[in-house]
């Protein structure tokens, strides 16, 4: 069966936080996975450490993410769901997928 | 339904400070014509009681003098003997209204701190004032300084209406012109400040702002506790810290090392997680320090002792002093860096073109040491399955007890 690197959600109404995890793609969200590789929060966290020489610091997005295991697991064919794509194209470990706009 | 009376009455802006008394008539003649003019169809006088007359006679008498306020002083009742107090409340004698820092005192701190480049600690013995306070005062001013740049404030009329200094604080101390300043808050203790540091020049002292070496409460110290000590064995504040945290006596030959607590400050500053740890898990907590070790300035404890063990030779306790703040700030500032260091080693912070937010992407490891034997440490990266999140049980407290910035 397909395995999927996938989110997990967890956290309350309006407090969304994810797991990354790796699972076979047809069990439930809320299952155990095979394995946790990572977390993200949705949620943009103000900056409080920024300099005065930035006028706007941009709001930024926590991500763990364990590099070897996702390699691991990209290597023995187990498929990015779209958001984990977008997660793993940020920490460079796959290429961008290719925009429905940009293929014309 | 009865005549509705549209009387000028309503006109009258504080209707329940009438008083058809005869002794407050002159004190507020526009009050009681107005009230007289409000009571068309009443014969009977207005009803007064004693009190609301006494009210009335002391504001005419004793109390008009707090009418307006001198600027620079506060405008507090006055002692019995006319005495300016401290305390606004003359029946509360444990409520005194603390000083502020003056205009000038805040901007010499934050000349010292980021011109001067001096550190905090310092600072904070040098003119007295509580080491936090400093702290909020250099940013504070920092934040102030950016907003004054912004925003026009001769143009302003919300800035301008402001009693207190509204000319931009000096950048550096030579350019200071006392004539367009004017004093800070006219209505609360200020501690001035005299631009020529007093601290070095006449040999006086800084009058200080505040006790700046005040120990903080441990909630460990709170317990009561019966030890009984055999006479013959010494106990000092070392030992009296470790029996508030529960850690075994030290042995002998360690106790009989530290002459003075204050010989642990070093050790402490340089290398803080040398203090010793007793409990397991949760109950995990450092051994209590001795006084001399929490206070927010122990280097002045040893100071102290060097004046009294060698009292002639004070050039080379001043020079003994200075060194030790030195490794102080050394220590301190190596450490800061170290911890940066770390939290950036292992954080990765990617701002993408055509996003609103930053992300940052911090490795995680999964090892027998980040996720447990069996892989499922509370403390392994993600939420845990099959654990319940007591977040909605009863009796829990809820409320955010710690804020991470």
């Amino acid at each position: 069966m397909v395995l999927r690197i996938r989110l997990a959600r967890f956290g309350n109404k309006h407090q969304p936080f994810y797991n990354i995890v790796v699972a076979q793609a047809r069990s439930a969200r809320g299952s155990k996975p095979l394995e946790v590789i990572g977390t993200y929060n949705p949620l943009p966290a103000a900056r409080t450490d920024a300099s005065d020489a930035v006028s706007a610091p941009r709001a930024y997005k926590d991500i763990t993410l364990d590099k070897v295991r996702a390699k691991y697991w990209l290597g023995v064919g187990a498929q990015a769901s779209d958001p984990v794509w977008k997660l793993l194209n940020l920490a460079r470990l796959v290429e961008e997928k290719p925009k429905t706009y940009n293929k014309a | 339904m009865a005549p509705r009376v549209q009387s000028r009455s309503v006109s009258n802006l504080l209707p329940y400070i009438t008083s058809s008394s005869s002794s407050t008539s002159s004190s507020i003649p526009s009050l009681c014509s107005s009230s007289q003019s409000s009571r068309y169809f009443s014969a009977t006088p207005a009803p007064q009681t004693k009190l609301r007359r006494q009210m009335f006679e002391w504001l005419s008498t004793q109390g008009s003098g707090l009418k307006h306020h001198t600027p620079g002083e506060t405008n507090y009742l006055r002692m019995a003997d006319g005495s300016q107090s401290n305390r606004p409340f003359p029946n509360n004698m444990t409520f005194i209204s603390e000083p502020v820092l003056s205009e000038e005192l805040r901007n010499e701190v934050y000349f010292r701190v980021k011109e001067q480049k001096k550190s905090p600690r310092a600072v904070s013995v040098e003119l007295g004032i509580d080491m936090n306070r400093i702290a909020a005062v250099v940013r504070l001013v920092e934040l102030e300084r950016r907003q004054r740049d912004k925003v026009n404030f001769d143009s302003s009329p919300f800035f301008s209406s402001f009693e207190f200094s509204h000319s931009p604080p000096p950048r550096t101390q030579n350019d200071e012109t006392p004539k367009n300043r004017l004093h800070c808050h006219t209505l609360v203790l200020c501690t001035k400040w005299s631009p020529p540091p007093p601290l070095a020049q006449a040999g006086e002292r800084q009058t200080y702002h505040e006790p700046i070496n005040d120990l903080p409460v441990h909630p460990a110290t709170g317990a009561q506790i019966f030890y009984p000590v055999p006479e013959s064995r010494p106990f000092t504040r070392v030992d009296a810290g470790r029996v508030f945290s529960g850690a075994p006596t030290l042995e002998k030959k360690v106790s009989d090392k530290i002459t003075h607590p204050s010989d642990l400050v070093e050790d402490v500053i340089q290398k803080p997680g040398s203090i010793e740890w007793v409990g397991k898990g949760d109950n995990a907590r450092q051994v209590l320090q001795p006084a001399d070790v929490r206070i927010p300035h122990p280097q002045l404890v040893q100071l102290a002792r060097d004046r009294a063990a060698f009292p002639e030779e004070r050039r080379t306790v001043t020079q003994r002093h200075t060194e030790r703040l030195e490794r102080q700030e050394k220590a301190e500032k190596e450490r800061a860096a170290h911890a940066a260091e770390r939290r950036n080693r292992n954080t990765e912070t990617i701002e993408p073109q055509d996003s609103r937010f930053s992300f940052r992407i911090k490795d995680a490891v999964v090892s027998e040491e980040t996720v447990g034997k069996n892989g499922r440490a509370p403390w392994a990266p993600g939420r845990r399955y099959g654990v319940p999140t007591n977040d909605r049980t009863r009796g829990t407290v809820k409320i955010p007890t710690r804020v991470n910035v």
